[in-house]
């Protein structure tokens, strides 16, 4: 197959599978949505959540409009945590756009999460069943043309969404052993939505356990609990993974590599060039461009640039930061794809 | 109690903090307060000093935020206990507070610290909480006439609505100072929304805070002079 003709699909999922891929592909495995995207469609953002055609629509948006090589939903942090018996907030009734949260914890036990992981109907609640719905719509509409994503969250981010996260915080330096079983059996609970998710035919799911960045958590502590769960979810994928940890992680690259995805997803915090240095050139890492400098706050012009040194800086894909605030400029997202196309590493 | 003696309960609050001791800091705290004594220096010079010290550990990476969360119940424990024993002080310096964090966003730890900060230093602080609609803090602004309006988010997808409580809020009440922090601040973005400072981290805001209370000590030390 020459490169001329791969679609987006099979550049981002060659990328992930190791190869070089040029011009290097544009995308990203959390959140993308735009409020042009958004606007075209005349949809509030707040009401897209539950809806399956609104989601798969505003999802594809990103895509249709600015040639971004992905379609990833949903767009919100609540999907397991909504399957665990929380409430979420949508925010229907602000002004401004807001991306969802948690307004009631359920406060699970590791008995309960344990019983909840051997039950089918796990795999059937909160909002699985339209997903499954959204990825149909995307097929039908592209085929295989364009690659799709979502995410699950890693266990200490779940366990921050559906508990309180400061007595989370200081158990896991003061009860390590019960955190970590915790931990394990939260790990249970994502490996079955990940693998439900895969069966509903997503591409490519991102584990993003942000809440556990060395900005909040030493790396003694990352090794002792944070490590054995995501090291459990990334033996279980069945399919192209990736692991996004946000923050200034290189005090914890190493291990973030020895955990085992497919392919690593860094922040603009942490200076891809020092990554490099360490972790050598197999290693696939997507990143790292600050999305709000660059898409939002910049002209274009600055857009274009970020997005250059970040090719220059050696990663295998351009993928924000972390997730891109709706309000991004067009003319910044244009300049993003355009820099994609045009700079060779 | 003689000098020995202050300085031996004000290195075991130090102490106390820096090790997470509950026990050690309530014991001290309790042993002061029952010399019938101002507590100001225990406070200052034990609870804080040692606050500090976290800081230091905060900075060098040595201590992440559980340890952080830790040494700051046990600081707590000792404000509790001693807090009612300490003589006040007219220095000029004193102030009301409003802080929480914006709507969309349910982060409040780097939020504590700060109003932890505030409440050390004799400020009353009115904290709003997580997820706080925008006007709320327009509305307690005027209703407290507050000196500091402070601001959190934690993610680029929350510091959005920063800007739009900062011209609120300014509309009305110029004079009223206005700090931001959280993760996605950086000074450019401070200078964009209009804040009056901004602290890009929790140890930023603790270092932040911990260098407006020292300033504040000695401000009180030079007046108690006087």
């Amino acid at each position: 197959m020459t490169e001329a003709v791969m679609t987006s699909r099979d550049r981002v999922l060659k990328m992930l599978s190791g190869e070089k891929v040029s011009p290097v592909p544009c995308w990203s495995g959390v959140g993308n949505v735009t409020t042009a995207g958004l606007d075209k469609l005349g949809y509030d953002f707040a009401t897209v959540h539950h809806d399956a055609e609104m989601m798969a629509k505003a999802a594809m948006s990103t895509y249709e409009i600015y040639g971004f090589e992905v379609v990833t939903f949903p767009f919100d942090l609540c999907l397991e945590a909504e399957i665990l018996g929380c409430e979420m907030n949508p925010y229907a009734d602000t002004k401004e756009l807001l991306y969802p949260t948690i307004k009631v914890k359920s406060k699970n036990t590791v008995e309960d999460l344990r019983a909840m992981a051997k039950d089918p109907s796990t795999a059937t609640k909160g909002r699985l069943p339209q997903l499954k719905e959204v990825v149909k719509i995307i097929r039908e509409k592209h085929g295989n043309d364009v690659a799709i994503a979502s995410y699950v969250l890693g266990p200490f981010t779940l366990g921050g969404q559906i508990d309180e996260l400061e007595p989370l915080l200081k158990n896991s330096f003061k009860k390590p052993e019960e955190t970590a079983e915790y931990l394990d059996a939260l790990a249970d609970i994502i490996i079955v939505i990940g693998n439900e998710l895969r069966n509903m035919g997503i591409d490519i799911i991102t584990t993003r356990e942000m809440g556990a960045t060395t900005d909040v958590l030493s790396p003694r502590v990352f090794k002792k609990i944070i490590m054995p769960p995501l090291k459990k979810i990334a033996q279980s994928q069945t399919g192209p993974s990736v692991l996004h940890i946000c923050g200034a992680v290189l005090p914890i690259i190493d291990m973030m590599v020895e955990a085992g995805f497919d392919a690593l997803s860094i922040d603009s915090k942490t200076p891809m060039n020092e990554v490099r240095e360490r972790v050598g050139d197999e290693v696939v890492i997507c990143g790292n461009f600050n999305p709000f400098l660059a898409l939002n706050n910049g002209e274009a012009s600055d857009a274009y640039n970020m997005v250059a040194e970040c090719i220059k800086s050696g990663v295998n894909s351009v993928h924000p930061g972390c997730d891109i605030w709706p309000s991004a400029k067009s003319e910044n997202m244009e300049a993003m794809i355009r820099a994609c196309r045009e700079i060779r590493p | 109690m003689d000098q020995a003696k202050k300085d031996e309960l004000e290195k075991k609050l130090a102490e106390g903090v820096v090790e997470f001791d509950d026990d050690e800091v309530k014991e001290a705290s309790e042993e002061w307060v029952a010399t019938g004594e101002d507590t100001y220096d225990a406070i200052f010079d034990g609870l804080v000093t040692g606050m500090e010290e976290v800081g230091r550990l905060f900075a060098t990476q040595e201590y992440f935020v559980p340890e952080m969360l830790m040494a700051a119940d046990s600081l707590y424990i000792g404000l509790d206990i001693m807090r009612p024993h300490m003589v006040p002080r007219d220095t000029g310096v004193k102030g009301t507070v409003v802080i929480g964090t914006v709507q969309g966003d349910v982060h409040d730890i780097g939020k504590n610290i700060v109003k932890m900060m505030f409440d050390v230093a004799g400020f009353q602080v009115f904290d709003l909480g997580r997820d706080v609609p925008l006007e709320d803090f327009l509305k307690k602004q005027l209703e407290t006439n507050s000196d500091i309006v402070c601001l959190s988010a934690m993610m680029t997808t929350t510091m959005m609505g920063m800007p739009k409580v900062i011209e609120m809020i300014k509309e009305k009440n110029p004079t009223c100072k206005i700090l931001i922090g959280g993760a996605p601040i950086t000074d450019d973005v401070a200078d964009k929304f209009g804040a009056d400072g901004t602290a890009n981290d929790a140890t930023n805001a603790l270092e932040e805070a911990i260098k407006m209370i020292v300033a504040l000590k000695d401000i009180q030390k030079e007046a108690s002079k006087n």
